[in-house]
C-alpha cells in the first residue's frame, strides 16, 4: 500500500478554517469533508484534529455550539468567526506566497537540469 | 513577539475560569467522534465490539489526545507549579518545628538586611544636592600633630594663596562648621543653625537662591551682616511671606539682614557640625570676609575649603599639585606651616563618613546573618531531603523527571522564603526605627524608611536566598541513587560523603558566627571602658541648663573697634551672681553651681607654662583644659577635693587669681612636687598671648570627664570671678555659661517648677537672653552613650543572632547524626559500650566541628582587622584584643556544647533492642 502523503506542517489550522469557512461542520465532519474534498489524498490524523480545534477556540477563530444531527445526537458544531475569517485570508495568502515561490525555486532547477 | 506571547498567555488565562465546562465538551465530543466512526465501522459490516475496537484504534490515544487539548488551554507547568506548592505547603504544615526554623531564620537575615538597606538608600546612595558632585573635593590639613588624626581645615588665608597657585581646582570656597547662635529681634529669642562660607560658595556647588541673591565679601561688618536663609527657615520665621528680603534680625548681636532664601532641597552643607547642631540642618548662612583682619592671621582653622575640580582632573592629580603647593607653603610660612601637609578628599567620601562608618560594619554583621540563616536553612533542607531519599527514588523509578523533583524542592524552598521574606519585610519596618536611632546626627538620618527600592531589594535579597539554600538539596534530590536508597538498612554505620557536606556547612556556621562575636565582643568591650567607670561628680538629682550669651551684643561683650578683641562688661559677672543667688533662693533647690560648659560636653583650651620651670619649646606646649566656674559648681556636682581648698569668698575678682586642676593635672605636670602654690600662666593659642597675671593653683579636686567619656585630660578650673577684661571674639568658650542645680528630692518632680522659675527670673534680668537645653544631668549622660549603646545592642544582637542559629545548625546536624546511627549505637551499647562512650563519641563530633569553625573564623577575623580598626569605633581595645577573643571563643564553645547535649542524651539513651528492629 503506497504511502499517503502526510499534511504540510502548519497546513491542518488552514484546512479546518477553509472546511469551516463553507459550512458549520462536527469534529468527525471536518475530518470526512476534508478527506472528500482532497479525493482521498489528505488525511487527518485524529489525534491532532481535537487540539487543532482547541487552539481555534482559544483564539476566537472559531466558535462552538451543542446542535441536533441529522439521525438526532449530540454534536459539537464548529463555525467561523469573523476573525476566523481574516485568519483564514491571512494564512491563505501566506501558503499562495509560498507555494509559488517553491514552483519558482521548481521550474529554475527543472530549466537547468 | 513579546506582544504575541502576550495575548497568547491571556487568551489561554481567559480558559481558567471555564475549566471545568472544557472538560465535559471535550469529553463528550470525543465520545461523538469515537461513536460516528464505530457507526461507520458497523456498517461497513464489522461486528458491534470490533467496530469500537477499530475506531479507537484509528483515533489512538484518547488520554494523549485530551492532555494534548488540556495544553492549550493552559501553561501546564503552572498548573504543576500550584501541584507543588500545595504539596510543598502540605509537607511544611507536617514538620511545623522545621518550617519554624527555616522562616526564622531567613526572616530574621532578610529582615536586618532589609533594615540596614533602608539606611544605606538614605545616607550612603543618595544623590548630592549639587551640580556635578564629583567633581567637589574638600582638602584638610595633616600631619602636624596637634591637628588631630582627622585633621583640620586650613586657615582662610592659605585657602587664598592656593587659589592664585594651583591649576588643579576651577574654584575653592570655604565653609564653616554648622553651629548654634544666639537669634534675637524677631519672635521668641533662641537658638538657631548658622554656617558661615564664603561669597562663591553657593556658585561653586551649583546651588542658587530661590529668590534674592547671595551675600558679598564686604557685607560682613563688625556690626551688621547680609545673611541667606533656609527654606524652612523661612517658613518657620517669616511663615512664608514674600517681603522677607530686607528684613532684619540679630545673630549673636550681629545685625543681619536677609537677602536671599534658598531652595527648600537645600537643607545645608555640613559634614562637620559644632556641638549642639549634629545632623541638623543649616538655617542661616552669613559671609565670610577673607579680607577682615581675623582671617589674614593664619590662625583660623575652623572653615573647610571646598574646592571644584577643573573638568578631567582627577583626584590623584588634585592631591599631587596640592603636595607641591603644601611644601611651598611650608617655605613661605615656616611658622604656621612647619610639617603641614594637605589632604584631598572627595566630597562624597568626606560627607559619607559618618554614615559610612556606622553602616558598613552592620552591612556586614547582618550579610552574615543572613548567610548563616541560608547554610541553617540549607542544612536543614538536606537532612529532610536525605530523609526522604527513599520517597524520591521511588518516584524517580516511576518515571517523575528530575526537572519536576526540582521543581517541587524548590516550590518548597520558594514558599519558606516568601514567608520568611515576609515577616523579614515586617520586621524591617520596625528595624528602620532603630536605624534611625543608631544614626542619630547624620544627616537625613530620621528619613530613613522603606520605599519602593527597598522593597524591590528585599524582594531581590529573596529571590537569591532561595536560590541559595533550595538549589543544593534540590540538585540532590533529583540524582537519586535509584539502588542505594531503596536498599533498606545499609550505609547506616559509615557518614560518607553526603554527611560531609553538612559537616561543612555547620563549620562555616561556627566560622560566621565567631567572627560576629568577636566584632560585637570588641563593641561591647568599648562601651563597658566608656559607661562602666564613674563620670567623676554625682549626676543624680542635678538639673542643668544653659544661659549662653549672644558674642557682641554691646551689652554684655562690646567690640573693640580696629581689633577683634570684644571687651568684657561688669554685667556679666553681675548677671551671673544674681541668677546663682536667686537660684538657689528657689524652693527645693540644695545647691546651684555655674561652669562654662558642663562635662562631658567638653572645655576650652588653652597651653601653659609653669613659672619657675623650664619654659617649653614654642611648638611644644603643654595643653590644659579649661573651664569657668562659679565657686558653689563643686559641691553641686559633689567633685571629690584632694588637696587644697575649693573657690571660695577669697577668690575675688581683685583678689590673686587662683585655679583649681584635676588630678591628672597634678600628676602629669608635678610628679615629685606639691602643686599647692604653684603659679601657671595661661595662653589663648590662636592668638599666642599670654594673659596678664599667672593663677596659683589652690586646690587639686578628683577627675572628671569633661571631654567625651573617654578620654582623661587635664583639666583646668577658673574662678568665672576672676577673668580678662578683653577677649578674643572668636573665644566663644568666655561667654558660655551653664547652671547646674542639685534639688532637694526627686529631679523628676522638681524640674517643671524650677525651669520655669529660672526662665522667668532670665526674663526679668535681660528679655533677650535666651535659656536653652534644660535637661537632668542623667539624660545628659544617658543621651551622650545612646547612640553608641544603641549600636553596640544591635551588633551585639546580631551576634546572638548568629549564635543561635549556628547552635540550631549544630544541633540539627548532630539529631541527623544520631538518627541515622541508631542502629550501630544500639548495637555498640549491646556489646557493652559505656553510656559515657557514646556521650562522648556525638560530643566529639561536635566539638570538632565547633573547633575547627572557631580556628577557621579567629583567621577570618584576623583577615578584617584593618576594617575593624577602620570602621568599628573602639574605646581603648584593640581588634586583636585576647581577652575579648578568649571570651567569645569561650562563649560559642559553651552554646555548641549545649548544643550537642540534647542529641547526645538522646544517643545515650537508645535501647539496644528498639535500635535492631528500628528497620
Amino acid at each position: 500500500m503506497p504511502k499517503k502523503p502526510e499534511l504540510l506542517p502548519g497546513t491542518l489550522d488552514m484546512l479546518i478554517l477553509k472546511t469551516l469557512a463553507r459550512i458549520p461542520l462536527h469534529g468527525y465532519g471536518i475530518a470526512l469533508s476534508i478527506k472528500r474534498l482532497s479525493s482521498d489524498v489528505l488525511t487527518v490524523e485524529e489525534g491532532s484534529l481535537y487540539p487543532a480545534l482547541q487552539r481555534l477556540l482559544v483564539h476566537g477563530w472559531v466558535k462552538a455550539e451543542w446542535k441536533m444531527t441529522e439521525t438526532n445526537r449530540r454534536a459539537r458544531f464548529y463555525t467561523l468567526t469573523a476573525a476566523g475569517r481574516k485568519q483564514l485570508g491571512a494564512e491563505l495568502s501566506q501558503f499562495e506566497q509560498m507555494i509559488t515561490a517553491i514552483g519558482r525555486v521548481l521550474s529554475d532547477a527543472n530549466e537547468e537540469v | 513577539m513579546a506582544r504575541e506571547w502576550l495575548t497568547e498567555a491571556w487568551l489561554r488565562v481567559r480558559t481558567l475560569g471555564k475549566r471545568s465546562r472544557l472538560e465535559r465538551d471535550l469529553e463528550e465530543e470525543l465520545q461523538f467522534h469515537l461513536a460516528k466512526r464505530a457507526e461507520k465501522n458497523r456498517a461497513l459490516g464489522l461486528p458491534a465490539d470490533d467496530a469500537q475496537a477499530a475506531a479507537r484504534r484509528r483515533f489512538g490515544n484518547v488520554t494523549l489526545v485530551k492532555e494534548d487539548c488540556r495544553e492549550t488551554w493552559i501553561f501546564t507547568w503552572t498548573e504543576t507549579l500550584w501541584q507543588d506548592l500545595r504539596y510543598a505547603a502540605r509537607n511544611l504544615a507536617k514538620s511545623p518545628g522545621f518550617a519554624a526554623v527555616v522562616i526564622f531564620s531567613l526572616a530574621l537575615g532578610i529582615g536586618a538586611n532589609t533594615a540596614v538597606f533602608s539606611a544605606m538608600n538614605t545616607l550612603l546612595l543618595r544623590a548630592l544636592p549639587y551640580e556635578h558632585p564629583e567633581t567637589l573635593a574638600t582638602v584638610w590639613s595633616t600631619q602636624k600633630p596637634d591637628l588631630g588624626a582627622d585633621g583640620l581645615p586650613p586657615p582662610v588665608a592659605e585657602v587664598a594663596d592656593w587659589k592664585k597657585q594651583n591649576h588643579v581646582f576651577a574654584d575653592i570656597a570655604a565653609v564653616g562648621m554648622t553651629m548654634p547662635a544666639t537669634l534675637t529681634g524677631i519672635g521668641e529669642p533662641g537658638p538657631v543653625l548658622v554656617q558661615s562660607a564664603t561669597q562663591n560658595f553657593f556658585d561653586l556647588v551649583g546651588v542658587q537662591p530661590a529668590f534674592g541673591r547671595v551675600f558679598r565679601a564686604e557685607e560682613s561688618q563688625e556690626q551688621s551682616q547680609t545673611v541667606v536663609i533656609s527654606n524652612a527657615f523661612w517658613r518657620r520665621r517669616f511663615e512664608g511671606a514674600p517681603h522677607v528680603l530686607g528684613k532684619a534680625f540679630r545673630l549673636d548681636g550681629v545685625v543681619s539682614t536677609v537677602v536671599g532664601v534658598m531652595p527648600p532641597g537645600f537643607t545645608g552643607f555640613a559634614p562637620w557640625y559644632g556641638s549642639g547642631a549634629e545632623g541638623k540642618p543649616t538655617e542661616v548662612w552669613r559671609p565670610i570676609d577673607p579680607g577682615s583682619a581675623r582671617y589674614l592671621k593664619r590662625s583660623d582653622r575652623w572653615n573647610m575649603p571646598v574646592a571644584r575640580l577643573k573638568p578631567g582632573v582627577t583626584v590623584r592629580q588634585a592631591q599631587a599639585e596640592m603636595d607641591v603647593i603644601a611644601l611651598a607653603m611650608e617655605q613661605a610660612y615656616p611658622e604656621s606651616n612647619k610639617g603641614v601637609g594637605e589632604k584631598v578628599i572627595p566630597l562624597e567620601d568626606t560627607l559619607s563618613k559618618d554614615a559610612g562608618d556606622k553602616l558598613y560594619p552592620l552591612l556586614g554583621a547582618v550579610g552574615f546573618v543572613l548567610l548563616i540563616g541560608c547554610v541553617n536553612a540549607a542544612n536543614l533542607m538536606l537532612s529532610r531531603t536525605e530523609g526522604r531519599r527513599k520517597e524520591y527514588s521511588v518516584r524517580a523509578s516511576l518515571g517523575a523527571s528530575r526537572r519536576r523533583l526540582m521543581q517541587q524542592l524548590l516550590a518548597e524552598s520558594g514558599l519558606l522564603t516568601l514567608m520568611g521574606g515576609s515577616f523579614g519585610i515586617l520586621l524591617s519596618f520596625w528595624g528602620t526605627r532603630l536605624m534611625r536611632a543608631i544614626t542619630q546626627g547624620v544627616p537625613d538620618a530620621e528619613n530613613i524608611r522603606i520605599n519602593g527600592r527597598v522593597l524591590l531589594f528585599a524582594a531581590g535579597l529573596s529571590l537569591l536566598t532561595a536560590l541559595l539554600f533550595g538549589l543544593a538539596p534540590a540538585i540532590r534530590a533529583a540524582r537519586p541513587d535509584l539502588n542505594d536508597a531503596m536498599r533498606e538498612g545499609e550505609s547506616r554505620t559509615s557518614t560518607g560523603k553526603r554527611g560531609r557536606a553538612r559537616y561543612l556547612l555547620v563549620i562555616s556556621e561556627v566560622a560566621l558566627a565567631m567572627v560576629l562575636l568577636v566584632g560585637a565582643g570588641l563593641m561591647i568591650n568599648s562601651l563597658l571602658r566608656m559607661v562602666l567607670p564613674s563620670p567623676g561628680f554625682d549626676p543624680a538629682n542635678v538639673l542643668t541648663m544653659a544661659v549662653n550669651f549672644p558674642e557682641t551684643e554691646g551689652k554684655y561683650l562690646e567690640k573693640i573697634p580696629g581689633t577683634d578683641r570684644n571687651k568684657v562688661s561688669p554685667k556679666v559677672t553681675a548677671f551671673h551672681q544674681q541668677l546663682l543667688e536667686r537660684t538657689a533662693a528657689l524652693p527645693g533647690v540644695e545647691s546651684v553651681g555655674m561652669i562654662s560648659v558642663i562635662p562631658p560636653l567638653g572645655a576650652g583650651n588653652k597651653s601653659f607654662s609653669i613659672l619657675g620651670h623650664p619654659a617649653p619649646s614654642p611648638g611644644d606646649r603643654p595643653m590644659g583644659y579649661f573651664n569657668e566656674v562659679s565657686p558653689g559648681y563643686f559641691r553641686t556636682m559633689r567633685i571629690p577635693l584632694r588637696k587644697g581648698r575649693y573657690f571660695d569668698e577669697r577668690d575675688a575678682p581683685s583678689a590673686p587669681w587662683a585655679v583649681i586642676i584635676s588630678e591628672t593635672f597634678a600628676s602629669r605636670y608635678f610628679p615629685n612636687e606639691d602643686p599647692i602654690g604653684q603659679q601657671i600662666l595661661l595662653r589663648y593659642e590662636p592668638e599666642q598671648v599670654d594673659e596678664d597675671r599667672p593663677r596659683q593653683i589652690v586646690g587639686v579636686v578628683g577627675e572628671v570627664k569633661q571631654i567625651g567619656m573617654g578620654g582623661i585630660h587635664p583639666l583646668v578650673y577658673e574662678s568665672f570671678l576672676q577673668q580678662p577684661k578683653t577677649i578674643q571674639s572668636d573665644a566663644y568658650f568666655d561667654r558660655m555659661g551653664s547652671l547646674v542645680i542639685r534639688t532637694i528630692s526627686d529631679v523628676r518632680t522638681q524640674e517643671a517648677d524650677i525651669t520655669m522659675s529660672v526662665k522667668q527670673m532670665v526674663k526679668e534680668m535681660d528679655p533677650d537672653q535666651p535659656v536653652t537645653d534644660v535637661s537632668t544631668m542623667d539624660d545628659v549622660l544617658a543621651k551622650f552613650a545612646s547612640g553608641y549603646k544603641n549600636y553596640v545592642v544591635v551588633l551585639g544582637s546580631l551576634a546572638g543572632i548568629a549564635v543561635v542559629l549556628a547552635a540550631i545548625g549544630v544541633y540539627g546536624v548532630l539529631s541527623y547524626f544520631v538518627n541515622q546511627r541508631t542502629r550501630e549505637l544500639g548495637i555498640r551499647l549491646a556489646l557493652g559500650a559505656q553510656r559515657g562512650d557514646v556521650l562522648m563519641l556525638v560530643a566529639k563530633l561536635g566539638l570538632t566541628m565547633a573547633g575547627i569553625g572557631l580556628a577557621i573564623g579567629v583567621a577570618l577575623t584576623l583577615g578584617l582587622n584593618r576594617f575593624m580598626a577602620e570602621h568599628l569605633w573602639l574605646f581603648r581595645v584593640k581588634p586583636t584584643d585576647p581577652a575579648t577573643y578568649a571570651a567569645v571563643g569561650l562563649l560559642l564553645v559553651s552554646i555548641t556544647l549545649l548544643a550537642c547535649y540534647i542529641p547526645a542524651r538522646r544517643a545515650t539513651n537508645v535501647d539496644p533492642m528498639t535500635a535492631l528492629r528500628h528497620e
